[in-house]
């Protein structure tokens, strides 16, 4: 195996960069250098890296650093992980001083999230850009596994194959190799979900906007959180920054679906990102007392109100089977009930079957590949797993032509269904009985 | 008499948080009893069938649901699982720790008796549904509560950092440092063998020498005695469930090449832990009633330490893995640390121990370990254990306690 023995990690003061930094000096059992921009800040960081992998012990592994130090801890490195500031000139700029100094049988990757790995690898010097790759974790690390590996035009297989090894053996990850493209598969096929869901909830504002959308694709839809519940975690900025990729880099029978709202534009250019900024979609009002109450943006009137305990037929009676290990009743609730709320929640979780094998094929080299990025990156029902799910109740091919028109007159359906494989994730753990 | 065999079995994935979830008793026990008979090869319909003819029975094994989720009478529940189960006799069986393997033994002796031709075990608990310290408090009650257990916080880890103690008093010669990193090695050894094990709670998590050893830090604080958190099993959901048969059955459906029970031994140590001390003087055992138990398994089985290949051991502490390495033979008493240094211990070495992670890697939901031990048996002898498969495993033993070693079950299963 790979023996990585000494790690720089380039932007440790951010999120991921630190939970990166704590999953190879604990896993990796690495040296790490700990590099920002500000190294008083960088120490202030190691106690948040040694508790996002609850292990004390690899503080000894973890020296804090500045960039007037980066040029001697790159080149005691045999791996360096970039995870600066999303921005291509920055990148561009961190990838030619890394490749001054790195050594010739060095890794180096980056966090990037849907940049173009190949435009930074040109940064590299020629006889070094062969070992650069795109390494894109999901946060945090610790709990979410999966790593999506992007090899370049100017990578070798030997290599490619020996990082995963490592990734995958050493560092545990559940590796997805993903082609150069926009977003990748993971967030191509998270994000559409999430965004269409925002855009839906702008479309049925007047039925309630923002919860009602997530009040119709729950945990009991296949996941641990609601979508937009989820774009106010993951910030409608990161969010925004995500489908605006996509939207502009990439054209598929999908495309009209990544157009960020305007509402929620507004929400970010006012600095209401979500959760770390204390409120976006949602708004959590805490009152000295110690009482909180959860609160939600009207569309309509662009002021928070009061979620709404919504009651719908369909949704409360799959709750309540699923609370009973009753899947099959479940699933039976949910496409045999035409109410509008089940026909949404319906598109939805079949959409999405059919744009992961989509996108599976355009970004992945397997269709297995979107399995373990929803699984592993999202914690979601697996789209294969969705699709045996369905399957216990309903002919799924069947029901994507009843549901989906629309979407199979756009694409070549039966080749995309020919893909379908039994899923090695079990759809029952996703299925849950809540909000 | 009967032979018993083992058709196989299943258990839930032990990472789930049922809670979190929103499910309960009836969605785990419909979700591991489809498994689990699937993978024994019976369906729903074949239980209808054997049942009209009294054939079959249920063997419900859980410690104490009417804490953690208010619920008694709990061999009735499985009549929630599917209509086939109507009339199917069925009872709950209680030991503690070691519930699920007085279900084994039970339905085992029905098997034997020639009462029925399918008994179906099933262990099962519910732990996640309250925080630690309530949880630590029901489980006082595996020892003698009112006097170890009432209104002491987690008096479990207390106990067995008491073990530790203890061991280290009986054996003058075992050096301190020596026994402690002993106990450090052996839940490494846990964790990493969790890592090949799909269905293990901890698969994910990061556990190293260095870590394991360090005790007292924010991440790993002490929590009895001189053991810290990374010497404790899990707070665990789950069930495991193990269909035995008879052989008439076998023969019936024309099933071969199914292994078969043993062995086993089942001794009752006294239930204060200061007893069981002030018992253990006159042995050179620290766990006699635990070693005999293995004895009389070894004895039944007419089979010898070196006849078997892998092993499940109750690690629920690591003071507790280390007593029972000599209770089976593998070491003199008190010179235990040999096969953890040695490496014999190892997923790799010649006596593999927990294959599957044990209690500390793979989980510990209480009322389940005894099924989850004997289903690993199963899959080691029949080289379907996957991942955490110990090569050419023939014949392989269990060890499941209740309380501080006060039930001691033991069970050899192999080959024919």
């Amino acid at each position: 195996m790979m023996n990585i023995q000494t790690v720089t990690v380039i932007g440790v003061t951010g999120i991921m960069g630190a939970n990166v930094a704590g999953i190879f000096a604990s896993f990796g059992d690495a040296k790490v250098y700990c590099v920002g921009r500000d190294i008083e800040k960088v120490k202030r960081t190691i106690p948040r890296i040694v508790k996002s992998v609850r292990a004390d012990t690899i503080a000894r592994n973890l020296v804090p650093a500045d960039f007037s130090m980066l040029e001697k801890c790159v080149a005691e490195s045999d791996l360096i992980f970039e995870s600066s500031k999303e921005d291509i000139q920055v990148k561009t700029e961190i990838a030619a001083m890394v490749g001054k100094s790195m050594k010739q049988h060095a890794v180096s990757g980056t966090g990037s999230s849907g940049l173009s790995i190949n435009t930074i690898a040109k940064c590299y010097p020629e006889n070094l850009r062969s070992r650069f790759f795109g390494i894109h974790m999901f946060n945090p690390p610790y709990t979410l596994q999966l790593c999506e590996l992007t090899p370049t035009r100017y990578n070798d297989v030997q290599l490619k194959e020996e990082l995963k090894e490592y990734l995958k053996n050493k560092l545990h990850r559940t590796v997805v190799e993903v082609k150069d493209s926009p977003a990748f598969l993971g967030n191509r096929i998270g994000f559409q979900f999430i965004n269409e869901a925002l855009q839906y909830a702008e479309k049925y504002k007047d039925n309630g906007g923002i919860d009602y959308i997530d009040a119709i694709l729950g945990s009991f839809t296949g996941r641990t959180m609601a979508p937009l519940i989820t774009s106010d975690f993951v910030g409608l900025d990161v969010h925004k920054a995500i489908v605006c990729n996509i939207y502009e880099n990439t054209n598929d029978y999908a495309h009209d679906t990544f157009v960020f709202p305007k509402f929620a534009d507004k929400l970010v250019s006012d600095g209401k990102l979500g959760r770390k900024s204390g409120g976006g979609l949602y708004q959590l009002v805490r009152y000295d007392n110690g009482l909180k109450r959860q609160t939600v943006l009207d569309i309509n009137t662009g002021l928070y109100r009061d979620v709404i305990p919504y009651v719908f037929p369909f949704a409360d009676k799959m709750k309540r089977y699923i609370a009973e290990g009753d899947y099959r009743k479940a699933f039976e609730r949910l496409v045999n009930n035409h109410s509008q709320e089940a026909d949404i929640c319906c598109r939805f979780l079949l959409n999405y079957i059919v744009y992961s094998l989509y996108a599976a094929k355009e970004v992945g080299y397997m269709i297995e590949a979107a399995d373990d990025g929803m699984a592993a990156g999202f914690n979601w029902c697996p789209p294969l797993a969705m699709y045996q799910a369905l399957s216990t109740v309903a002919d799924v091919p069947g029901l994507i032509r009843e549901n989906l028109p629309d979407i199979c007159w756009k694409v070549d359906i039966d080749e995309l269904l020919a893909q379908v494989k039994p899923s090695k994730y079990d759809y029952r753990l996703y299925f849950k009985s809540g909000r | 008499m009967s032979r018993v065999y083992i058709l196989g079995g299943a258990q839930t994935d032990f990472e789930r948080n049922w809670t979190k979830e929103g499910k309960g008793m009836v969605a785990l026990l419909k979700e591991v009893m489809a498994d689990g008979l699937g993978e024994a090869g019976l369906s729903f319909d074949d239980i209808k069938e054997l049942n009209k003819d009294n054939r079959v029975s249920c063997f419900v094994g859980n410690f104490i649901a009417e804490k953690y989720t208010g619920q008694g009478h709990l061999g009735a529940f499985l009549t929630e699982v599917d209509p086939a189960f109507y009339g199917v006799p069925s009872a709950r069986y209680e030991a503690a720790c070691a519930s699920s393997s007085v279900a084994i033994d039970a339905a085992a002796t029905k098997i034997r008796a020639n009462d029925y031709d399918v008994a179906i075990a099933v262990g099962w608990e519910l732990m996640k549904t309250v925080d630690s310290v309530v949880g630590g408090d029901f489980l006082g009650r595996a020892a003698y509560y009112d006097r170890e257990g009432k209104g002491i916080d987690l008096p479990f880890p207390k106990l067995f950092g008491k073990l530790a103690d203890e061991t280290l008093k009986k054996y003058p010669d075992l050096d301190e440092k020596r026994y402690m990193d002993a106990l450090a090695r052996i839940s490494v050894i846990n964790y990493s063998n969790a890592r090949r094990n799909p269905l293990a709670q901890t698969r994910k998590w990061f556990m190293s020498y260095d870590q394991a050893s360090m005790r007292g830090t924010d991440t790993n604080p002490f929590v009895g005695g001189k053991l810290a958190v990374s010497d404790c099993s899990q707070v665990t959901d789950g069930a495991a469930v193990v269909v035995l048969c008879s052989e008439k059955f076998m023969k019936e459906r024309g099933i071969k090449d199914k292994p078969v029970i043993k062995g086993y031994g089942h001794r009752v140590a006294p239930i204060l832990f200061e007893k069981k001390m002030a018992d253990n003087v006159r042995y050179e055992y620290i766990l006699p009633w635990t070693r005999q138990a293995v004895l009389d398994a070894y004895r039944r089985s007419g089979l010898s330490v070196d006849d078997i290949d892998a092993f499940e051991i109750h690690d629920c502490f690591t003071s507790s893995e280390y007593a029972a390495i000599s209770s089976f033979g593998l070491t003199e008493p008190g010179k235990e640390y040999e096969a953890v240094e040695n490496g014999m211990i190892s997923f790799d070495g010649k006596k593999p121990v927990n294959p599957s992670g044990g209690l500390i890697g793979c989980g510990h939901p209480v009322g389940a370990s005894g099924c989850r031990m004997l289903l690993d048996l199963y899959k080691q002898v029949t080289g379907t254990a996957g991942g955490y498969q110990v090569e050419g495993a023939r014949n392989a033993m269990m060890l499941n306690i209740g309380g501080t070693a006060t039930t001691n079950y033991v069970f050899v299963i192999g080959a024919e």
